[in-house]
């Protein structure tokens, strides 16, 4: 199969969770089969994993569309995806998680879709799990939407159908494959979430602790960040220094005034170190501010911050020669 | 100040750029009034319109103007990105060695571009439009606009009558070498002050509103404020990020030190204790001095990995004598015939 004649690269990620490797296989395989367009799939193993890469080499006599990707080191799944993402040829990429996750054969509604979105992607519904599970899991949206205005239901879904564009634009690293979606959208893409029957037998076996309450709450303040913080550094971060310098010097203006006008000593006022505390903070939160307005304007040019989606009558960039006519 | 030789190539090749969100009533009039409006112009010249992700007609009818006429070029947001963006994209993909800059709701108006490109000829790098009888509402338009405008020329320095006018003329060298980010397109003056720019500011007609609503209300008094404080900061320190940040440390400096010297000083009479509270603040001074001198080493690092380049700034506006310099010019692209 020539790389030119690829409509579709599906990329599978296959991290720490797994399910039979063979099944999930044939599974995508039969719907993908179904589908009339030209597709290739890319298993990412991320790190040795040298059982998987077994079962996978043995299954691609079986499949000739199947490609394999095997990362020295672990990477982190964002990075898995960027790198099958780089050997992929596909206008359009799917990704697919390498355990059940979405009833398989729904698959095919996620391109009847397509044609009006950038992006589209999965939300498990109706979905399982217990009320407990699915107070938490809307809490954890629910404050997502407070702090990026934009109302995602199933981040978790690794099922993500997308154009070429989305990735060749958008960088991601670390713990961001996740807001992918809400990065997307950030930058003009159209997306679309769109409800999917839930696989049988998609279960979580881990279980929710302490660590991955911690590991949420960081992804909101990642979020926060990304979507708040990078384009104003000092709009976010002036508000706070500034609330925390007023309260600071607020202090220092009673205690200074005490001591003047009824003589109290200074010598044994705590509230004199808490005013200084705060005075201090303010300043240097300020000042990292500050500091984020320069890293904008040094690097301005860089970013840029519109998206074009087309252009009619572009530029003709014309020879030397031509340019010094007239 | 001015100089007889105009550092524009002649014939002058012109772009004028509009960018638009949600005008598809103003478009057409907006397109025949500049096209006529050019008809006398003895160079070359195209009109960049940039639709900001509008949601109404607009794009459809720009491009509709476009397909019959290739000297109009349309930018197509993928979003709605905001004012500042649209000119950013607009002069980004303009090909003039002038650039003029306007609003899309008709309120300027396009005879006046000539006159703004002819007195941009004469040797200046920016000409800004006064609106001088502005019509718009006193109270919420023109009475906070004359304040901050005041506040404006006072802190950055650069006094002009009307920040606020779109329309403005730039030699595209400049213009194209100078940050565009955030709200700053009300800035533009402010900002161009990094290159050192020849400023002419000249009176041009200004049109009530016939179409739409106005897209601005007092809400942005706040985001101007901060905007400003911006400016001014990146403006007059980003070349020189450990001064600035040692100046904000010699005051916690000094204040850390008499502190900590009247919190110890106790000590040395006789029976005296150490005053926590006195000596602990001195010592918090002190610490925000060391901090500060810190990020001021942090902001130099900052600087010299980032793309901002003081010396080609003055390339942009330099003379030299004898007068053989040859301006240095944007791209070398051919404008559409």
């Amino acid at each position: 199969m020539t790389a030119t004649s690829v409509q579709l690269s599906v990329i599978v990620p296959v991290g720490s969770r797994y399910d039979d490797v063979s099944s999930v296989l044939d599974a995508y395989q039969t719907v993908l089969d179904g589908l009339d367009v030209d597709y290739e799939l890319i298993y990412v193993l991320d790190g040795p994993q040298p059982d998987v890469l077994e079962i996978l080499r043995l299954e691609q006599t079986r499949h000739e569309r199947l490609e394999i990707l095997q990362l020295a080191r672990s990477f982190g799944e964002a990075t898995a995806i960027a790198a099958g993402f780089e050997v992929s040829s596909g206008a359009l990429i799917l990704t697919l998680p390498a355990y059940f996750q979405v009833d398989a054969s729904e698959l095919g509604r996620l391109l009847e879709d397509k044609d009006d979105y950038h992006m589209v992607v999965a939300h498990r519904w109706p979905r399982a799990g217990g009320s407990f599970e699915k107070i938490r899991r809307s809490v954890f949206h629910g404050m997502l939407r407070l702090i990026t205005g934009q109302s995602f239901r199933d981040l978790g879904c690794g099922v993500r159908l997308f154009d070429r564009a989305v990735l060749e634009e958008i960088s991601i690293y670390g713990d961001q494959l996740r807001f992918l979606p809400l990065l997307a959208q950030r930058n003009g893409f159209r997306v679309l979430e769109r409800d999917m029957r839930q696989s049988s037998r998609d279960e979580y076996r881990g279980r929710y602790g302490v660590r991955e309450y911690l590991r949420k709450g960081l992804d909101i303040l990642t979020v926060f960040f990304l979507i708040r913080f990078t384009k104003k550094p000092l709009r976010f971060f002036g508000m706070i220094g500034t609330v925390l310098f007023g309260l600071g010097a607020l202090g220092l203006i009673v205690v200074v005034v005490e001591r003047l006008l009824f003589g109290q000593a200074l010598a044994d006022r705590p509230a004199m170190l808490l005013s200084a505390l705060l005075l201090v903070l303010g300043v240097q939160i300020g000042a990292l501010g500050l500091l984020g307005e320069l890293i904008i304007f040094t690097h301005a040019r860089s970013l840029k911050e519109y998206r074009v989606e087309r252009i009619v009558n572009p530029a003709v960039v014309a020879s030397d020669a031509s340019a010094a006519e007239g | 100040m001015i100089d007889d030789r105009s550092n524009i190539p002649s014939p002058t090749r012109l772009s004028v750029v509009v960018p638009l969100f949600n005008e598809e009533d103003s478009v057409e009039p907006l397109y025949s009034a500049i096209t006529s409006a050019l008809e006398s112009f003895s160079g070359r010249y195209e009109i960049v319109l940039v639709d900001d992700g509008s949601s109404d007609k607009t794009f459809e009818i720009v491009a509709a103007l476009a397909a019959n006429d290739p000297r109009l070029r349309v930018i197509k947001f993928r979003a709605n990105f905001g004012q500042t963006p649209a000119m950013a994209a607009g002069i980004d993909h303009a090909i003039g060695d002038v650039i003029v800059t306007m609003d899309g709701d008709l309120q300027n108006d396009p005879s006046d571009i000539l006159m703004l490109v002819k007195e941009l000829e004469r040797g200046y790098d920016l000409v800004v439009g006064w609106r001088f009888n502005r019509q718009d509402k006193l109270v919420t338009r023109k009475i906070p606009s004359m304040i901050a405008n005041r506040l404006i020329g006072r802190v950055t320095g650069v006094p002009i009558k009307d920040n606020g006018c779109s329309l403005k003329a730039f030699r595209a060298s400049v213009i194209k070498n100078i940050s565009l980010y955030s709200d700053m397109h009300r800035f533009i003056p402010a900002m161009a002050s990094v290159v050192g720019p020849r400023i002419a500011e000249v009176k041009v007609r200004h049109h009530a509103r016939r179409f739409g609503q106005s897209k601005y209300g007092l809400s942005r008094i706040y985001r101007v404020l901060g905007d400003l404080l911006i400016v001014k900061t990146v403006t007059s320190f980003a070349e020189r990020p450990l001064l600035w940040f040692a100046l904000l440390a010699v005051p916690a400096l000094a204040a850390g030190l008499v502190l900590l010297l009247a919190g110890v000083a106790p000590l040395f009479a006789a029976g005296g204790a150490l005053s926590l509270p006195v000596a602990g603040s001195g010592l918090l001074l002190l610490s925000l001095a060391a901090t500060l001198l810190c990020a001021g080493a942090f902001g130099e690092l900052v600087f010299a990995t980032g793309d901002l380049r003081p010396h080609q700034f003055a390339a942009l506006t330099r003379k030299r004598f004898p007068a053989n310099d040859v301006p240095p010019t944007g791209e070398q692209e051919n404008l559409v015939q």
